[in-house]
């Protein structure tokens, strides 16, 4: 194959404009197959564990962009769709979240990644403190951002919940528009269009299924007793506008993990996307702090 | 399409004759000749339940057979891989929205059947006896009765040497052909007599003593070996096959090729997306290009990479290689948000691709390349680019597999009747899109034997993992068809719409395919069973312009995938006809194949020789992939074709 290097220039004078990084691929791991996102690291960073972005529920990694776009660029980011969303796969039976975690760090393992970072938004948080916990040693640091413990948290208001149980405000996108304000809240009260277009419009939708297993696998699950034994430096972010994480959640959480810091904004449940702008720094600066503790070894 | 319930086929060749005789200011010719017709039907009535042995007239069928010869050692993979292919429209209209069982009710067809039956009691009473001789014998050890020699699922000796096993195989293809030779004495109509056939065939298919753990030597004697650890695998495939649809045995291992790493591999970059597609530019692999791109239209239910599979099995490659710039459409895979893309959508979704292709290559013309669906779509773009004066924005059109006339074509239309369809776009409205899924059961039951029998006995019995193939993979990488997009491609197989100048509009023209000038290459494979190439070979009479018909070996796919350097591969064709339609290309389709000339390698030389001629000068290489207004956004291939 004679395939010229995605950037810089090839032998005879041609300049090939540099290539956003990001490689969509296909990976298929225990049997399921996965759409992912690989953008590898650069410079300084390419020897540094990179970013696995955890979405949140029913959204495939196309809505994470605005995030990537304001983070450093020579970061490494690793993004996926969850099995039964978007470009992922059904997975043959509902799973639990456990066994969603270590299929995740199956998945790192065969892109070769053996330590990383850890990000995740709303429902992907939970995956996130389940990967922190399941697996020490693999994952470095945790950025958990609008995202509660589980089934023993505050809750958010029942209406909220109802519309929450199904994937409609994905697949419809006026009544996205017309919900957004009650359950993202933020700035999604004053701009409802711009919450149906972020979940609307950048997704790639998958089977309704795929969206019930992922309620299904939440069901029953909490964190709370676990949270006392995670040894990563943690950066527990919320906002102060949020219906479906009360911001009493993240604080809680940053109370709890031994070495949480809390990080609350102005905005409410996507403000990580729709403030990208302003919290992407928070993360980046968070995630290259030099480490003060000696890791395990 | 006259092969519906309600309007059943037309019944006498001299009646079809007067019939057909329309004022039309062309030789518009819509069927192969009554005699090829009764041949056809003589030789499906022996029993020949495989498409690709179906011998399609006198004359064509000795040059099929000559064909076939030549064609018979290619890998088992290859033929059963040509056999999994993209949909023909009917197919998809019948029974997508409903899933694959409406097929197996026999309805009002089943009714004829038992009235045909009862109609000709004499010929009931000497199939029985015959059946029963013929059993007696068997019983005796004294029949003849043998496996065709192509069948591979009896070649294990024991069905020949061992008396029970023997016996078992023998008693089944007494009965089997029993079975069969009832539909030929139900004298049933074109329609009707496919969709008993379909039912029986796929009866007597399930029936085989292979498929039984208990009656296949081959299974028991792996039992043996493995202490029923086959089984153990076996049955674990099969549950997991069967958690998700389709529920088919898979084909092919889920990780056995990933795109964009073992498939899908030709450099280049996606310098425009829409909603609807992306727009990949292949980087140029020779110092000198053609001036005027070739911008390829791929079927829109399924994804792009059939073109563009490992190295050395991609057309695309071939094309770059061969000093082309090559641009390729991947649909996107539309889902439910979606449901209201239609004709309008694709066709405008083309024309924004061609403007894009002449922005980035700085030319006013390019040259068109559609595939099956997307070929049918890239035609009524055509006729809209005539009908609004910009015909010139063509340069050449290249056509594979594509069937503009819808008559008849095979076995699918004769499952299609006015009412399944209604059902069908009602299911998929609905539901927003129709699911490629679904059309992979359908498929699979298309082709009992090829694709469901035959891993039934690997997957699950044997407990063997399928082999990777690509072709295989591909085909089971299967997408969306958005609720508008089925309506509108079912109005135009239910009508029959291309056929008629101004019946069918897209873009607010009136689609008349005789206003289509330019020069075209039109490429069908003389095996296949979905799009049969007599039906392809009739867009040469639907085309206004200088048209060269290209006959490949084997079937609709592997006539698409055929890289040169196969000593098999062969290709037919005639002189094409100088600029004035019709010269060459005689309006039956069997006197075409009778004057045509055979040519050893692959059609995919002869193509890139042909669009050579029409795509300009040459000229160095562009130095970078897309322009300023067009910036590369990723590398080939692409997001769209990643989502499932």
């Amino acid at each position: 194959m004679t395939a010229e290097p995605p950037q810089g220039a090839s032998g005879d004078g041609d300049v090939m404009t540099p290539l956003r990084r990001d490689v969509v691929r296909q990976l298929t791991v225990r049997g399921i197959t996965a759409r992912v996102s690989v953008r590898p690291g650069v410079g300084s960073y390419a020897s540094k564990p990179p970013l696995l972005l955890c979405n949140g529920i029913g959204v495939s990694l196309e809505a994470l962009q605005p995030l990537v776009d304001q983070l450093h660029p020579d970061r490494g980011l690793v993004r996926f769709d969850v099995p039964g969303i978007g470009g992922s796969a059904l997975p043959p039976t509902p799973y639990p979240i456990a066994a969603l975690s270590s299929w995740v760090t199956a998945l790192m393992a065969k892109l070769g990644h053996r330590r990383f970072d850890v990000f995740g938004l709303s429902w992907g948080g939970g995956l996130a403190q389940q990967l922190a916990v399941q697996s020490p040693r693999k994952v470095h640091r945790v950025v958990l951002v609008a995202t509660g413990t589980g089934c023993l948290m505050v809750p958010a208001s029942p209406r909220v919940l109802g519309i929450m149980s199904t994937p409609r405000r994905h697949r419809d996108p006026e009544y996205a528009a017309r919900v957004a304000p009650e359950i993202y809240g933020g700035s999604m009260r004053t701009d409802p269009e711009r919450g149906a277009a972020l979940l609307h419009a950048a997704t790639r939708s998958g089977p309704k299924r795929g969206y019930y297993y992922q309620l299904a696998a939440m069901a029953g699950w909490t964190s709370l007793p676990f949270l006392g034994l995670l040894r990563q430096p943690t950066l527990v972010m919320g906002g102060d506008d949020d219906p479906i994480i009360p911001a009493v959640n993240p604080r809680m959480q940053a109370a709890m993990i031994p070495r949480a810091r809390l990080h609350l904004y102005h905005g409410g449940h996507l403000g990580i996307l729709t403030e990208a702008d302003e919290l992407a720094p928070v993360i980046d600066a968070f995630l290259d702090e030099p480490d003060t503790l000696r890791r395990p070894a | 399409m006259t092969a519906t319930t309600e309007k059943p086929a037309v019944e006498t060749p001299a009646q079809r004759a007067s019939e057909e005789q329309p004022a039309q200011k062309k030789p518009a010719a819509k069927k192969s000749s009554p005699t090829t017709k009764a041949a056809a039907r003589r030789t499906s009535r022996k029993g020949a339940a495989k498409a690709s042995e179906k011998a399609s007239g006198a004359a064509s069928g000795a040059a099929e057979r000559r064909m076939h010869r030549q064609d018979e050692s290619q890998e088992q993979a290859e033929t059963s891989a040509s056999t999994a292919l993209a949909t023909p429209l009917d197919l998809l209209l019948a029974d997508a929205g409903t899933g694959p069982l409406r097929r197996f009710v026999p309805g009002v067809s089943g009714i004829k059947f038992t009235a045909g039956l009862a109609r000709h009691p004499g010929k009931v009473v000497r199939r029985t006896t015959g059946l029963a001789a013929e059993l007696t014998r068997v019983g005796l050890g004294r029949s003849r009765l043998a496996p065709a020699e192509k069948d591979r699922r009896f070649t294990e000796e024991a069905w020949a040497r061992n008396p029970l096993f023997k016996r078992t195989l023998q008693g089944y293809l007494a009965l089997g052909a029993a079975a069969r030779g009832l539909v030929d004495d139900a004298a049933l109509e074109w329609g009707d007599d496919q969709r008993i056939r379909f039912i029986m065939d796929n009866l007597v298919e399930a029936a085989a003593p292979s498929n039984n753990p208990f009656l296949n030597p081959k299974v028991l004697k792996r039992t043996l070996d493995t202490g029923g650890g086959n089984l153990v695998e076996g049955g674990r495939r099969l549950v997991r096959d069967f958690a998700t649809p389709p529920r088919v045995p898979s084909m092919v291992e889920a990780d056995a090729f990933e795109v964009g790493k073992d498939i899908a591999v030709t450099p280049g970059a996606v310098v425009f997306r829409t909603d609807v597609f992306e727009l990949i530019q292949y980087t140029p692999q020779t110092p000198k290009v053609r001036e005027v791109p070739v911008l390829i239209v791929p079927p829109t239910i399924n994804k792009y990479y059939v073109i563009d599979l490992a190295e050395q099995r991609s057309l695309v490659e071939h094309l770059v290689q061969s000093g082309q710039q090559v641009f390729c459409i991947s649909w996107r895979n539309p889902d439910v948000r979606h449901a209201d893309w239609g004709l309008d959508t694709y066709g405008q979704a083309i024309l924004e691709a061609m403007s894009a292709c002449e922005d980035i290559s700085r030319q006013d013309r390019t040259a068109i390349f559609g595939i099956c669906s997307g070929g049918m779509i890239a035609s009524m773009v055509l006729a809209h680019l005539a009908r609004t004066d910009q015909l010139d924005r063509v340069a050449a059109y290249s056509l594979a597999v594509t069937v503009l006339d819808q008559e008849r074509a095979g076995v699918t239309s004769a499952l299609l009747s006015h009412k399944s369809a209604a059902a069908s776009t009602q299911a998929s409205k609905e539901k927003g899109y129709l699911d490629g899924r679904t059309l992979a059961e359908i498929f699979a039951w298309l082709r009992p034997n090829d694709l469901i029998w035959n891993y039934w006995v690997n997957n699950y019995l044997m407990g063997h993992a399928p082999k990777a193939f690509d072709i295989l993979y591909w085909n089971a990488d299967p997408v969306r068809m958005s609720a508008a997009m089925h309506r509108d491609f079912m109005d135009l197989a239910i009508r029959n719409a291309l056929v008629e100048p101004d019946a069918a509009t897209i873009l607010d023209t009136p689609v008349d395919l005789s206003r289509v000038t330019t020069d075209a290459y039109v490429v069908a494979g003389i095996a296949d069973h979905l799009c049969k190439w007599e039906s392809c070979y009739q867009t040469t009479q639907l085309l206004g312009g200088d048209t060269k018909f290209v006959l490949s070996t084997s079937g609709h796919i592997a006539a698409m995938v055929n890289p040169p350097g196969n000593p098999k591969a062969s290709f037919q064709t005639s002189p094409s006809g100088g600029g004035q339609q019709g010269t060459d290309n005689p309006a039956d389709a069997a006197e075409w194949l009778d004057r045509a000339v055979k040519v050893k390698g692959s059609w995919w030389d002869d193509w890139t020789g042909w669009l050579a001629e029409r795509t300009g000068e040459e000229r160095a290489k562009p130095r970078r992939l897309g322009n300023a207004s067009h910036e590369p956004l990723a590398d080939a291939p692409g997001t769209y074709v990643h989502d499932r």
